[in-house]
């Protein structure tokens, strides 16, 4: 269609007079045409990042990717005389799971079994904690796909759907003529789908209204060299950090 | 603009589908604002944990709630990209401005002098967690240990997957400001930092940064993760310090 487009306004290179005539009958037509295939193409797309945004935007009233578990017990304390063995045993009995823990760590009133699936048992004193979590259906995989943070593919595909759902808006725009397009119902609709941010901004102050400060960069770091071996305290005692580059 | 007349559809019925289509429209916007009318009522209604914390006072004069918050019974989690959440591989380092950088290990950091405080912690989206028990090693215990020096001005916690946030030690080392592992009790979990996190509870919460891998002073600021996104450096949740 551009190309179309650039030959009927090139004036160098005049069109047939067929040709002009045609975009200016059709050019309506043609943008209909791809806004509906732009359309199909970014159904998929819209439904993930649509639900993620509804599921992460009330993020503070549920778990939008896991169903989480957390369950305290009383127990007898774990005495320091058990074993790990002993100790790894009782505790999961008390919570009754089942299967052999992948790790059994103890450090000071705790003692903490992780399993393979995620699932955590920590005893302090006389409370065991059972700690649980299995991934929400759809919303886990599609919030993760909404974040693009540490994605490289991902974020370009992201991109190139973003660059499709901008053409779907300014072609809607034009896709109808007359009372229904641009004369009256379209712009009423389209002045009120600005109006809602534009009114927000306003009303708010925007981000303005926010006291700023100035921020500094952050200087570039560079890796520690090898470090010994921590202590019987736990401790391992580090090299002094590379004065950062004076700016 | 006049409410369109309903037109006579036994003479025009090629007009039911039009007409149809609108009443349709009408409904689901009357729908949808009814149920998001019947959700901010439900939540305003219900809500007598953030009308007795907007009662209170603290010590300091401010108000237990800041502006803009309401309380929950219980932390939400919030995201973020997970460290790996075994206390066998957890390891802290506290670096930067110091004589005696070192890195402590989870048991190491349970030999340290611990502390226990009742504190208020406050998310920028807007809620609060009034009254935590958070049990962890106070961040001026670790900044003696490591030997701070005297032109350090600010702590940067560092966490999984490069994630740092900044605070002015005033509030990094605060009385309440700790690496802390245990809230009521419990472990933390996977979700809210596990096994160890940042505890500056005078700052909006992301500054208590989760999934704690160190920190790190320093004399000129250095904006972390959120800072550089839009939102604010410091912080305050009574200025409402939320965006930059």
């Amino acid at each position: 269609m551009a190309d179309v487009a650039e030959a009927a306004a090139a004036p160098g290179k005049a069109p047939g007079p067929g040709l002009a005539a045609t975009v200016r009958r059709r050019w309506r037509a043609w943008l209909r045409a791809i806004h509906r295939d732009i359309g199909y193409l970014a159904v998929g797309f819209t439904v993930i990042y649509a639900l993620s945004g509804i599921a992460m935007n009330h993020i503070d009233d549920w778990d939008p990717n896991f169903h989480a578990i957390e369950l305290t017990r009383t127990i007898a304390p774990i005495g320091d005389e058990l074993s790990d063995a002993d100790a790894a045993q009782r505790i999961a009995a008390a919570a009754g799971v089942t299967g052999v823990p992948d790790d059994v760590y103890r450090a000071g009133d705790e003692v903490r079994l992780s399993y393979g699936n995620g699932t955590k048992l920590t005893a302090i004193g006389d409370t065991l904690t059972v700690q649980s979590r299995r991934d929400r259906l759809f919303f886990r995989v599609a919030d993760w796909l909404h974040a693009t943070r540490g994605k490289q593919a991902w974020k370009f595909i992201a991109d190139v759907y973003a660059g499709l759902l901008l053409y779907l808006a300014v072609s809607g725009i034009f896709m109808i003529k007359g009372r229904l397009g641009l004369r009256w119902r379209g712009a009423a609709l389209v002045g009120l789908g600005l109006a809602a941010p534009l009114g927000y901004l306003v009303v708010s102050g925007g981000p303005g209204a926010q006291k700023t400060e100035r921020v500094a960069t952050r200087p570039g770091e560079v890796d520690p060299p090898a470090k010994p071996r921590a202590g019987a305290d736990g401790i391992t005692p580090l090299p002094p950090d590379e004065e950062p580059a004076k700016r | 603009m006049r409410e369109p007349r309903r037109p006579d559809l036994d003479r025009y019925p090629e007009l039911q589908k039009a007409w149809d289509r609108r009443q349709f429209i009408k409904s689901a916007a009357a729908g949808t604002a009814f149920m998001a009318l019947g959700g901010a009522l439900v939540r305003l209604a219900g809500d007598d944990l953030t009308r007795e914390a907007r009662a209170e006072k603290r010590s300091d004069g401010k108000r237990r709630l800041p502006p803009g918050q309401r309380a929950l019974d219980k932390l939400r989690p919030m995201g973020g990209e997970e460290g790996d959440g075994e206390v066998r591989r957890w390891k802290l380092r506290v670096h930067g401005l110091v004589k005696a950088p070192f890195e402590i290990d989870y048991a190491g950091l349970l030999k340290l002098p611990q502390v226990q405080k009742e504190v208020d912690v406050h998310c920028v989206t807007g809620w609060s967690l009034l009254g935590g028990l958070w049990k962890g090693v106070s961040i001026t215990t670790l900044a003696e240990k490591a030997q701070m020096k005297g032109e350090a001005r600010f702590a940067i916690f560092e966490a999984a997957h490069g994630y740092t946030t900044n605070a002015p030690l005033k509030e990094a080392m605060a009385d309440a400001a700790m690496v802390t592992y245990r809230l009521d009790g419990k472990p933390l979990a996977l979700a809210h930092g596990a096994p160890v996190r940042g505890l500056v509870p005078d700052l909006y919460f992301w500054k208590s940064a989760k999934w704690l891998t160190g920190i790190r002073f320093v004399a000129a600021d250095e904006p972390g993760f959120w800072e550089t996104r839009g939102y604010h450096n410091h912080a305050d949740p009574w200025k409402e310090e939320r965006y930059g």
